[in-house]
């Protein structure tokens, strides 16, 4: 690699990660509102966040609903995929294009069509309509996901288990559920921090009762620049890295397992 | 057992198109054969109608006297070993191996014991606890072979099980099918579209042709007594000259280039008949003058193909292409470009009528 596609890349991480070296130290911060670099550091903000229900009722609401919108993506995606890439029937076509079509269509848009009609349905301000419409936002990327993995998922798999005496359901059970877990796991998560990030609808409809995490940071930037802000940011990337890490820990521990049998004396 | 399986009248359409035409078969209890034919001859839908996964147009199947036509693909007992194996690939070896028992209900500890035994008959001991993806091809096959066999399946269907393997691992897998085959004296239908696979593996073959069987015999009687042009151009390879009957009670036809040829075999045909002369290339000497006692042409040398122990002389006798294969001394006497003399025996010469 030559000198100049190393500095590149350099820069292409620094300009990643900036945003992380700023929020870091300053959710250590004890100044009154955002500032960097932070005049000094305490605990503070950390305490005043797992204490204050302002903060704790939001981030309750956000995995309540982004958990919701999860299983009802998952109930509605599943079967819709499986007919989707497996059957021709009529109307296919429009089916595919309407499961995609809430990707399209700027989420602006969708929340003040949710904002209207919910409201003559009396959904605004309530955790089933954020939930409802989260589900539509997070369908299409569920679908991708789910899709491409069924796409290259060998049917003769599955005539295999059935001619090994397999009844349908025993061999969806058995083998296509087993084979297909890592894109229904994938795509369950991508359902989950679709609803989780989600910030415009919520800001549209969920009100005070369903108001979930990003739209009161939204509302606290607005109003107080409060440095919880950069508390929560920071605790949400070291779930995220402790997520991304685990399979990591996991397999290095496997791969140590079995490393005891070896000879007694070749330490 | 006779007749243990039995097709009768199986069509298969889809739309406008016909993809098997009243097939009929019957197959022995035990018996090893393989249904052989070009891609898309219907060989594969065939089996796919035995196995359930294809529904008939028309026509049954039969196990055992019983009729299997309405039963699910799970219901049939049927093992099968697909072309790209099939093996779950979130199980180990014995795991696949164990799966028919499991869906039995045999317990795990048994079961287990006895996916091993089965492992072990097709060579794999000590491989159970990997996974497919750890295993090369052949070893593959073999743990689908296993799993297909353990639950003693009423039919055992190859589906093209050897094309993805090379050339040496293929002759050496042909030889192991066999073997298994004959220890567990499981009735077996094997689908190739590969002719020397059918010829060292089958007691019949079933040679498919746009949806229609065009022959059903042992290999050597395929390959001696073929019934239809198509049948000798497929296996083998042929010399195929267009004749008339002359004589039916002297057995001579005549071809425009060769004149009166003499063919082999009883039947008396009418004079007149147009039929195709097979020779086999095997069958044709080559030599620099005529010789006594057999039917002799001349022939251009257009391009000799050298194999080592044997060489094919590939040439034209006036307007006829013939190919000729020659033990390898024999060619030194010819070069390309030249004329010689071909010959044959009457008895070398096979008449087909369709």
């Amino acid at each position: 690699m030559n000198t100049f596609m190393r500095w590149a890349g350099f820069i292409v991480v620094l300009f990643i990660a900036a945003p992380l070296v700023i929020v870091v130290p300053m959710s250590f911060s004890n100044a009154s509102s955002l500032q960097f670099p932070p005049p000094g550091y305490w605990l503070g903000y950390y305490r005043a966040y797992f204490t204050s229900m302002d903060w704790l009722i939001p981030t309750w609401n956000s995995i309540l609903i982004a958990t919701a919108t999860t299983i009802l993506t998952m109930a509605l995606v599943v079967p819709a995929t499986f007919a989707l890439v497996r059957h021709k029937f009529r109307g296919k076509g429009f089916a595919d294009l309407m499961m995609l079509m809430p990707m399209a269509v700027p989420h602006i848009v969708m929340a003040v069509g949710y904002y209207s009609y919910f409201g003559d349905l009396g959904l605004v301000h309530s955790h089933l309509g954020v939930i409802l419409a989260h589900t539509c936002l997070s369908v299409p990327i569920a679908f991708l996901v789910l899709s491409a993995n069924l796409k290259g998922f060998d049917r003769n798999l599955e005539r295999a288990a059935q001619s090994l005496g397999a009844s349908p359901a025993k061999t969806f059970l058995h083998v296509t559920l087993p084979i297909l877990r890592p894109g229904l796991v994938i795509s369950s998560l991508f359902a989950f921090i679709q609803s989780f990030d989600e910030t415009v609808v919520a800001i549209f409809i969920s009100g005070r009762d369903a108001e979930t995490l990003p739209r009161k940071m939204f509302d606290s930037i607005r109003q107080e620049a409060d440095p919880v802000i950069a508390v929560i940011s920071t605790l949400l990337f070291f779930v995220v890295l402790l997520g991304i890490a685990a399979p990591y820990f996991a397999s290095a521990l496997r791969s140590r397992a079995p490393k005891p049998s070896r000879p007694a004396g070749a330490h | 057992m006779t007749n243990y399986l039995q097709l009768s009248n199986i069509t298969k359409t889809y739309g406008h198109f016909t993809a098997l035409d009243d097939v009929s078969l019957s197959v022995d209890k035990g018996e090893f054969v393989t249904f052989l034919g070009p891609s898309g001859s219907g060989k594969t839908t065939t089996l796919m109608i035995i196995a359930g996964f294809e529904k008939a147009s028309g026509g049954t199947v039969q196990v055992g006297g019983r009729s299997i036509s309405e039963l699910a693909p799970h219901e049939r007992n049927i093992g099968i070993v697909f072309q790209n194996y099939a093996l779950f690939p979130h199980k180990t070896a014995v795991e696949n191996v164990y799966f028919p028992l499991q869906m039995r209900g045999v317990s795990r500890s048994q079961g287990l014991r006895q996916a091993e035994d089965m492992l072990s008959l097709v060579g794999l001991k000590g491989f159970g606890h990997r996974h497919p993806k750890e295993l090369s091809g052949g070893q593959q096959q073999r743990v689908a072979l296993a799993r297909a066999l353990v639950f003693e399946p009423s039919l055992l269907l190859l589906d093209e099980p050897l094309g993805a393997l090379d050339k040496n691992l293929r002759e050496q897998m042909q030889i192991e099918i066999k073997r298994i085959q004959r220890s567990l004296g499981v009735t077996t239908i094997f689908v190739t579209h590969d002719q020397s696979e059918a010829m060292s593996m089958s007691d019949r073959i079933v040679v498919f042709e746009k949806g229609r069987i065009e022959q059903v015999a042992a290999p050597l009687d395929i390959y001696h007594h073929p019934q239809t042009s198509f049948v000798a151009a497929f296996i083998g390879e042929s010399n195929l000259i267009p004749a008339i009957i002359t004589s039916g009670t002297d057995r001579t036809a005549e071809n425009p280039t060769l004149g009166a040829v003499q063919y082999a075999g009883e039947d008396t045909l009418a004079d007149g008949q147009k039929v195709t002369l097979l020779i086999r290339p095997e069958h044709i000497k080559l030599s620099r003058n005529p010789i006594e006692g057999r039917k002799n042409a001349r022939m251009i040398v257009e391009t000799i193909v050298n194999y080592g122990d044997n060489a094919l002389v590939i040439g034209r006798a006036g307007d006829i292409p013939m190919r000729v294969r020659v033990l390898g001394a024999d060619v030194v006497i010819i070069k390309e470009g030249e004329e010689c003399c071909i010959s044959w025996a009457p008895d070398a010469v096979f008449v087909i009528t369709k």
